[in-house]
């Protein structure tokens, strides 16, 4: 069982760094919900009478999963919102990504909002899955000193800093793309 | 020992983290240029027509089939020509402003949609958004005489067919800030608030 187990100091970074970007993807979202609901309607997934629930209703629960993750109490209930939350976004660019409807803004987040539909997204997704299942871990018991609370840190931003990059690198991609064909 | 390892642990998350700020900053700029370069050419407020210059003119039918209309040239009001597209959110949201500007500012302004692709997509657009009260155009030459890089964007054109401000428009402020432009006589108002500071140097 021991194997199981990983370091404190890596869960808690992993589960920091998801709570970060978790809660700021919900503040992004709820702070103009009329653009992230026009995001939802183009998935072309939901009935119209739906979307405004929806594209309310999601990023709260984005924010209630950020919010759990932090605390020792509520970390499984972060882990299962967290994990439903990521899934639902997940299933809605597959399956546009399998009928090839891929030319609409992913609505999730990233640099600009310019981020458009692409394989990358669920890779980045399953990431993010993987850091919820680490982050909600209690780790291995030992003795934790000052040192541990400065890797947490480091490598919590550290973990924030890929994410936002690598963000970015998707939204560079299709006017790399365009600039590859166009010219 | 202990503490040289602690010293060099924590000069290395110093140097990690700015090497990752490093790397997002060279992403971001590769960003910008790839936007600057796009064939289409990009959106910058000195590409394409300049405000104070006469606007293209264009006739062009409407997507329904039953009008043409005219961009660019003497009218008796002046032109908003807003440029936006079915799959772009920010554009959506900004329809029911649009419709708010075409009610109360009926009396001097005409508000003409625009946008390029295929005629199907976007006849569900408009029928599905209840557009029916705007022009809709379809031409790539339109958005292309206009330099138009990114959406939502929005030309607004005097009674004698003059640029009087342009730019890309995210929310109702920017939108309002066309007009405020036109009613100084400056580009944007961005230009406006830099003018002034210039005049505050000298």
């Amino acid at each position: 069982m021991d194997a199981l187990l990983i370091d404190p100091v890596l869960a808690r970074a992993c589960g920091s760094a998801l709570a970060v970007i978790l809660l700021l993807g919900a503040w992004q979202k709820l702070r103009d919900v009329a653009v992230f609901e026009a995001a939802v309607e183009l998935y072309r997934l939901l009935p119209d009478r739906v979307v405004p629930l929806f594209a309310r209703l999601f990023p709260m629960l984005e924010a209630a999963a950020g919010a759990a993750l932090l605390f020792e109490s509520s970390r499984g209930l972060g882990l299962l919102l967290a994990l439903s939350v990521l899934g639902v976004s997940t299933g809605g660019v597959l399956i546009n990504l399998l009928r090839g409807h891929t030319d609409i803004e992913c609505g999730c987040g990233g640099a600009d909002g310019n981020t458009r539909l692409s394989w990358a997204l669920p890779v980045r997704n399953a990431v993010l899955m993987a850091l919820a299942v680490a982050g909600a871990q209690a780790g291995l018991a030992r003795p934790l000193v000052w040192v541990d609370f400065i890797s947490v840190a480091g490598g919590t931003l550290a973990l924030l800093g890929i994410y936002a990059a690598g963000n970015q690198l998707l939204a560079n991609h299709p006017r790399l793309m365009q600039l590859r064909n166009g010219s | 020992m202990n503490e040289a390892l602690m010293i060099s642990n924590a000069l290395l998350w110093v140097a990690v983290l700015a090497a990752l700020i490093g790397l997002f900053a060279l992403a971001r700029q590769i960003g910008v240029l790839y936007e600057r370069v796009a064939p289409m050419g990009a959106l910058m407020i000195d590409t394409g027509p300049k405000v104070g210059e006469a606007a293209p003119s264009f006739e062009l039918p409407t997507l329904t089939g039953n009008a043409r209309v005219r961009i660019g040239g003497a009218a008796d009001k002046s032109t908003l020509l807003f440029f936006l597209s079915p799959t772009c959110p920010v554009c959506k949201k900004l329809l029911p402003i649009l419709r708010s500007v075409n009610d109360t500012e009926r009396s001097w302004l005409r508000v003409v949609l625009a946008s390029d692709g295929e005629q199907p997509e976007h006849l569900a657009f408009y029928e599905k958004a209840d557009l029916k009260q705007f022009p809709y155009l379809l031409s790539q030459d339109l958005g292309i005489g206009f330099q138009v890089g990114k959406l939502p964007y929005a030309v607004l054109m005097d009674e004698h067919g003059r640029i009087t401000a342009k730019g890309l428009i995210n929310s109702r402020e920017q939108l309002e800030s066309l007009f405020t432009a036109k009613e100084l006589g400056v580009a944007s108002v961005q230009d406006f608030i830099d003018h002034q500071h210039d005049h505050q140097r000298a």
